[in-house]
């Protein structure tokens, strides 16, 4: 099953003034349970492929299928809906929100989507036990490692049971033990969850783990590699 | 939408010194305006009080034609059965009837236009309290025959002073010249210096013997026990007394009733300045609190916090600073008005002395009602939405795949 699919995407910034295509025709499936990782130089499009998956920026020409939804089609109001509902993030800077709890955090997602009381608690719980923070549920981000406040941005991800979870250089900011801690528990959700999983990186430790890993250079599809892992 | 309230609340004691520095410059500022404000509010109060008791009265009677010629004939033909209707009335808390003569007072070396009060001691001290003014000499006392009580200012420029003797000259009721010699008993002093200097006081007896007639009431001034029953009392006399021209405060004294009217509003306005000038303050704060959270605000919109719900973040963030200082502001100001309403403030050290002229006592004492307090909430709430407005704009104006990503 189909949840990801682009149609000739394109993307130019700038047109007016000094053009740069950031994405030129890219045609792009992926299916459910696939953990893929999307790598290239700076500059060769991934944040900006993402962005157009994440539905946080609109592609100059071509179409996103996310679903049965083509988003590009959306209205700004109907894409911050979409996103809530259907598309867990993790963020390279953790960007947890300060003020609140571990369990806050993962909570206040589920908030957003006017969750129950009851469904909020014992999911953030079961979702912070299965990221292995049930000691910190309490703790505010300030006082958690990089690492760990990554473990709670998976949480907070997953949360809305999202269709998938876009993670943009989730590992950048992470030692090595706390990035194949994190990977171990991202890739056992894709194994035993089928959690979809689409990373843009630059990590080795990342696309040492992908089954997929899809090459972008000059925004566009220069390799698209399957490996049984 | 209780974790937006929660949240909000935490995140304006991220940075405490910045939030307590706003909150202290809202409470010092407020309270500068509440103290301010109450002062004048107690300065337009009594000047108020003071004119109704001393001058003007709740409600003043004449004859039609007197108001439009002083002449003393035009008197209040039933005067004792007025006098019987008031006795009855519970709205009443005082009235005297005065005899009014326009004349000429004449001292060995200086003769002056006088406005000769006539009056019963008792019942002018009882309604006005007249005999609490007198500073030098007594209240219609020590003088038997022809007793006379002059203003400060009169009896300094004609070198008066008690148990000094004048002629008043003036028209009897069938228009003769008539004069007599009146010898100083007391000398009062009044908050309005023009009042002092026009208006002397002397036996009702006296004045209707000279007068050439046994009682002449040209004016009945009444004191009621609130403005509402006054007005209410008024429309009474009017339908009873139709041959009597019967006048409440606001039509005997139409800028009181604009001070009455006018009075709370202007005093909103002196706190809405300040409040727009510590807008600025909220402004600058929320903004520069938003402009740290640049990545947090991309965040919450990436995984679909909406408008509404930033907006309502930033608005509470912005409420709360802005309440919190207010509340700061209207406990140290109720204080602050407690404090001062036993004892007043004396601003004679600040040219208070020259308010006297325009009817206003030197000694204040600040007062504000309980509405004003409720306005002033009110005023704080839309300053904190105002205030709040643009560094929402800015927050709502990201984009959230870069905000997310902003260093």
């Amino acid at each position: 099953m189909k949840i990801i699919r682009t149609e000739n995407l394109s993307k130019i910034y700038n047109s007016k003034s000094l053009p740069v295509q950031a994405l030129k025709d890219v045609n792009l499936e992926i299916e459910k349970g696939e953990f893929t990782a999307i790598i290239g130089p700076s500059g060769s499009g991934k944040t900006t492929l993402l962005n157009m998956i994440g539905g946080l920026d609109k592609p100059t020409e071509g179409k996103i299928h996310i679903g049965d939804t083509e988003i590009t089609g959306l209205k700004d109001s109907q894409l911050i809906d979409f996103r809530l509902y259907n598309i867990g993030f993790v963020f390279q800077s953790y960007n947890l929100i300060p003020v609140l709890t571990a369990k806050e955090n993962v909570s206040f997602i589920m908030l957003l989507q006017k969750a129950s009381k009851k469904e909020m608690e014992e999911r953030a719980t079961e979702l912070l036990k299965q990221v292995g923070m049930e000691d910190k549920i309490d703790v505010r981000p300030s006082k958690l490692s990089g690492g760990q406040q990554q473990r709670v941005a998976v949480a907070r991800a997953l949360a809305t049971r999202p269709q998938f979870i876009l993670a943009d250089e989730p590992t950048a900011n992470l030692d090595t033990k706390s990035a194949f801690n994190l990977l171990d528990i991202m890739a056992n959700l894709n194994r035993e969850e089928k959690i979809t999983l689409l990373f843009s990186t630059h990590d080795q430790r990342v696309i040492e783990r992908a089954r997929r890993v899809i090459t972008l250079v000059d925004g566009q599809i220069d390799k698209d590699e399957h490996f049984d892992r | 939408m209780k974790i937006i309230f929660i949240i909000s609340w935490r995140n304006i004691w991220r940075n405490p010194g910045r939030s307590l520095t706003i909150i202290a410059s809202v409470a010092v500022g407020l309270w500068a305006g509440i103290f301010v404000t109450s002062l004048s509010n107690g300065m337009i109060s009594q000047g108020f009080e003071t004119r109704i008791q001393n001058q003007v009265s709740h409600i003043q009677i004449h004859h039609p034609e007197f108001l439009r010629d002083r002449n003393t004939k035009f008197d209040i033909p039933n005067a004792a059965e007025v006098f019987d209707m008031l006795d009855n009335k519970n709205e009443v808390t005082s009235y005297t009837g005065r005899t009014l003569v326009d004349g000429m007072i004449q001292t060995a070396s200086m003769t002056k236009g006088t406005t000769i009060y006539g009056i019963d001691p008792l019942r002018e001290a009882s309604t006005t309290n007249f005999d609490t003014t007198i500073e030098e000499g007594d209240y219609f006392e020590s003088i038997d025959r022809n007793p006379i009580v002059v203003g400060r200012k009169l009896a300094d420029k004609m070198k008066l002073e008690p148990r000094s003797r004048l002629v008043l000259t003036f028209q009897d009721v069938s228009g003769n010249i008539t004069a007599a010699s009146f010898r100083v008993t007391g000398i009062y002093k009044s908050l309005n210096t023009m009042m002092e200097e026009q208006n002397v006081y002397v036996l009702q007896s006296d004045l209707s013997r000279l007068l050439g007639k046994d009682s002449v009431i040209n004016e009945i001034a009444i004191i009621t026990s609130g403005l509402e029953e006054s007005t209410f009392l008024a429309g009474e006399l009017k339908e009873k007394l139709p041959k009597l021209t019967v006048r409440e405060w606001m039509e005997i004294a139409p800028d009181l009733m604009y001070i009455h009217e006018t009075g709370s509003i202007m005093l909103l306005v002196i706190v809405g300045v300040i409040l727009f000038a510590l807008a600025f303050g909220l402004v600058n704060t929320m903004l520069m609190s938003v402009f740290e959270r640049t990545r947090e605000f991309g965040m919450l919109m990436s995984v679909g916090m909406n408008k509404l719900k930033v907006f309502t973040m930033i608005l509470l963030e912005t409420s709360y600073l802005a309440l919190i200082g207010a509340f700061i502001a209207i406990w140290i100001g109720l204080g602050t008005i407690a404090a001062f309403s036993r004892t007043g403030i004396d601003l004679s050290a600040v040219g208070g002395d020259s308010m006297s002229d325009f009817g206003y006592d030197a000694l204040v004492y600040p007062a504000l009602d309980d509405e004003f307090f409720y306005q002033l909430i009110f005023l704080v709430i839309i300053a904190a939405i105002l205030s709040a407005i643009y560094p929402a704009y800015k927050a709502l104006k990201l984009k959230p795949a870069e905000a997310v990503r902003k260093e």
